[in-house]
């Protein structure tokens, strides 16, 4: 992992990377099997704060917070490495929503006194945050669909329901968009403030948290109002992560999906020597690894600040989070029945996935924000 | 266009221009439209003739070793075949063999005198594959055609198919069976064939495109001199292993950048083809979504490609995502080209007599479409590429074979 105090993000060499990799696996693979998850299916936190301090110690929860804040300074190139690991671990944690949507929402866009104030305790693990930028309806182009913002004197107030939030119920300050009838603003808030109500929504997917978040009337010093209106910004930064989350899964679940058809004896032979299986798991292996160069490609994107960081992100977003979601589903089909039943991890990785998928805008949209990328380009090239 | 971002020293930059300029002054004006009416030995010439204008540039062979006329590092070359597509220079398919299969194998198990042969590689000789059979295309290991011991010479019969060009050949990499009777990989021996020799008769077969690239090739009583074997008797199996698998992976950077201009081309297209009065297929969300997805799998392509170098040069191994690489390109090359139909509509299916394609998409949609199955057949079918995929990266076990 890198570290640095210039506001340039560098790249950490492979080297580094595979330590990262090695380090975030051994620890979880203590810390955090697949079977630990299930202990917490019905806690009302919904994570273990126990591995959060640990994740926090590790310096994992400060990789996207600047140096001078207490953060690592590092870059999302490190931060897929991790959710990677987290998505094969199956890990409930609120690390999305606190260390990928509000620590970018507020290291990109927060002012100098919101910085101070959040970050250091955000990547220590001291405080928890997220964000609410996809309105009610959970889509990417719904920022502000869901919230009004009135401006009195030094004051705002805002009104409203944002739905499927993750982790608000465990956050303290969460940054959501608003609208005041003639443009979009990001606004902190804390849950704790008067009029703030965080309304839990049972999920699926046992291993996220959602949430619908009431404001009504809430008041705040317009102090609480970001510098930028950085929604686009910090939503790629969350589906990076997301597909990097799902492409661990999906390693994880191809290879235990492997073993088995190595050992299951059906017809007097494993199945995994016959083609109709050994095919559907070649195809699963070409999936995650395209997956996976996609999420990488878009991680150096952004960190290189390359003029394709936007394109390439929608390509994890869309591509590479159906790819995640097509191998699960093909890991229950390759175990049979045993993968169908609640013991068995299976359903756990097809709902996280699928989950993971749908957040913050699902593939369809990404894909429709990637055509326009793409035909805006070729509207360039004509008219050259 | 890509460039290899911060792989690119000042010195590769300095050679990208070099390759750019070459170009912009070699590759001959309008080359597409001049070979649109070409007959099938206008367009050998034409090719043969560009092949003899690389090699004047010193880009014919960047891949080989420097004493013959290569010694390029992996990243020139990779520079060298995004220039090219860039330049849309002519793509080597009638050079393929000769230049990719014909020269690693001259080069890594030629006997000195073998190696001469390489000599007229770089003037433009054309080579073919005689590896395939009729009951021998998967299944290439239990090819029946025979070589006997002669004296000095083995007499060889038999049938080979599917062999690319071989009408407009001069040489043949054959495999052919000298042992039948030991186990069915261990028997076969490689040899390099002159096509001019008594006994061979080729005969083109016409393919679902419409032109001839691939034939036949009966062989009756033909006489191969002893020094014409490359290798011991019994490895040819082993050679060709070998041959096949290096395969020059830098031209994947060639195929990737072609089908990033294609899908370029194809925006363009969708943003001026009407659907309907005062629609274009661009306003189409299905149309849009898979334009998005086409988009997506090219630059994956990319990605996998340059993964595959960074591995290369890095830790000395390709990685596995060389096996995958030609599943991948070769559906896409598929999927993409259906999309430019569907784009096109109605006129995609009109027929503009074209006789032979200077590459895999040309923009003649429909026609690169049914071309794109040479590419899922080809050089080990996508099914084969699954096995491949399965056992040798997954560990899967093999199907038991039927004794």
């Amino acid at each position: 992992m890198t570290t640095q105090s210039d506001e340039v993000t560098r790249t950490s060499s492979p080297d580094e990377l595979d330590e990262l990799r090695r380090t975030a696996r051994a620890m979880l693979d203590r810390d955090a099997p697949t079977t630990a998850v299930r202990s917490l299916l019905d806690d009302p936190r919904g994570y273990d704060p126990a591995l959060w301090r640990a994740m926090a110690e590790l310096g994992w929860l400060g990789l996207l917070a600047p140096v001078a804040h207490g953060g690592a300074g590092a870059g999302l190139t490190e931060t897929v490495v991790v959710a990677e690991q987290l998505g094969a671990h199956l890990v409930a944690s609120p690390f999305l929503a606190s260390a990928v949507l509000a620590t970018s929402a507020l290291a990109l866009g927060g002012t100098p006194t919101q910085q101070e104030r959040w970050l250091p305790a955000l990547a220590n693990g001291a405080a928890i945050g997220t964000a609410a930028l996809t309105g009610s309806l959970g889509r990417a182009d719904g920022a502000a669909s869901g919230v009004t913002l009135e401006r009195t004197g030094t004051s705002v107030r805002l009104d409203g329901v944002v739905r499927f939030v993750p982790d608000a119920h465990v956050a303290d300050v969460i940054v959501l968009a608003a609208h005041d009838g003639e443009e979009r603003a990001l606004v902190a808030i804390e849950t704790a403030a008067d009029g703030v109500r965080v309304e839990p929504t049972p999920t699926i997917d046992h291993t996220r948290r959602l949430n619908d978040l009431h404001l009504d009337g809430v008041v705040v010093d317009d102090a609480a109002l970001l510098e930028a209106d950085v929604t686009d910004d910090v939503l790629l930064r969350g589906v990076v992560a997301l597909a990097a989350d799902g492409v661990g899964a999906a390693r994880e679940i191809l290879t235990r999906a492997v073993e088995y058809a190595k050992e299951r004896v059906q017809f007097g032979r494993p199945i995994g020597s016959f083609q109709a299986v050994k095919h559907m798991l070649a195809n699963m292996y070409v999936l995650t690894e395209a997956a996976s160069v996609a999420v990488e490609g878009a991680a150096e994107a952004f960190d290189a600040d390359a003029s394709n960081a936007a394109r390439l992100a929608e390509i994890a977003a869309s591509y590479a989070r159906d790819a995640a979601v097509k191998v699960a589903g093909d890991a229950v089909q390759a175990h049979g029945g045993i993968g169908f039943t609640w013991e068995h991890d299976c359903h756990l990785f097809l709902k996280r996935t699928q989950l993971g998928a749908a957040l913050l805008g699902d593939p369809a949209e990404h894909r429709e924000r990637l055509a326009a990328l793409m035909l805006a380009a070729a509207r360039d090239q004509q008219s050259s | 266009m890509s460039d290899l971002g911060a792989h690119e020293t000042p010195e590769l930059g300095a050679f990208r221009a070099r390759v750019r300029s070459w170009l912009e002054a070699n590759v001959p004006r309008d080359w597409e439209e001049a070979l649109a009416g070409a007959t099938p030995d206008e367009f050998v010439a034409f090719h043969c003739d560009w092949v003899r204008t690389l090699r004047r540039g010193g880009y014919l062979v960047p891949h080989w070793p420097p004493e013959h006329g290569g010694g390029c590092s992996v990243a020139e070359q990779i520079v060298i075949h995004q220039e090219m597509a860039r330049a849309r220079a002519p793509q080597l398919r009638v050079h393929m063999i000769s230049l990719n299969h014909a020269g690693a194998t001259l080069i890594e198990h030629g006997t000195p005198e073998q190696r001469k042969l390489l000599d007229g590689i770089l003037d433009g000789a054309i080579w073919c594959q005689g590896f395939s059979e009729p009951n021998a295309g998967s299944d290439l290991a239990s090819l029946q055609t025979r070589a006997v011991r002669d004296g000095d010479h083995y007499v060889v019969n038999g049938h080979k198919i599917w062999s690319s060009m071989a009408n407009h050949a001069q040489w043949c990499l054959l495999l052919a069976r000298t042992d039948p009777t030991v186990p069915k990989h261990k028997g076969i021996s490689y040899f390099i064939l002159d096509l001019s020799s008594d006994g061979v008769e080729i005969r083109p077969i016409r393919q679902a495109t419409g032109d001839s690239e691939f034939c036949e090739i009966f062989l009756t009583d033909v006489r191969i001199p002893v020094e014409q074997r490359i290798g011991e008797e019994g490895e040819g199996w082993r050679i060709a292993q070998t041959t096949l698998t290096n395969e020059r992976g830098a031209a994947i950077i060639e195929l990737h950048e072609r089908l990033v201009e294609a899908h370029e081309r194809l925006c363009r297209e969708a943003l001026e083809t009407l659907r309907a009065p005062g629609t274009v297929a661009a306003d189409d969300a299905a149309i849009r979504q898979e334009l998005a997805r086409r988009g997506a799998e090219v630059d994956i392509l990319g990605l996998l490609a340059a993964r595959m170098f960074r591995n290369l040069l890095g830790r000395g191994n390709l990685g596995p995502e060389a096996s995958i690489i030609k599943l991948f390109y070769s559906e896409l090359l598929q999927s993409l080209t259906a999309l430019g139909v569907e784009v096109r509509g109605m006129p995609a299916y009109l027929d503009h007599g074209r006789p032979f394609a200077g590459s895999w998409t040309t923009g003649d949609w429909l026609m690169d479409h049914i071309g794109s199955w040479t590419w899922t057949i080809a050089g080990g079918t996508n099914e084969i590429q699954r096995n491949v995929i399965g056992e040798r990266v997954l560990g899967l076990p093999r199907e038991p074979a039927i004794q």
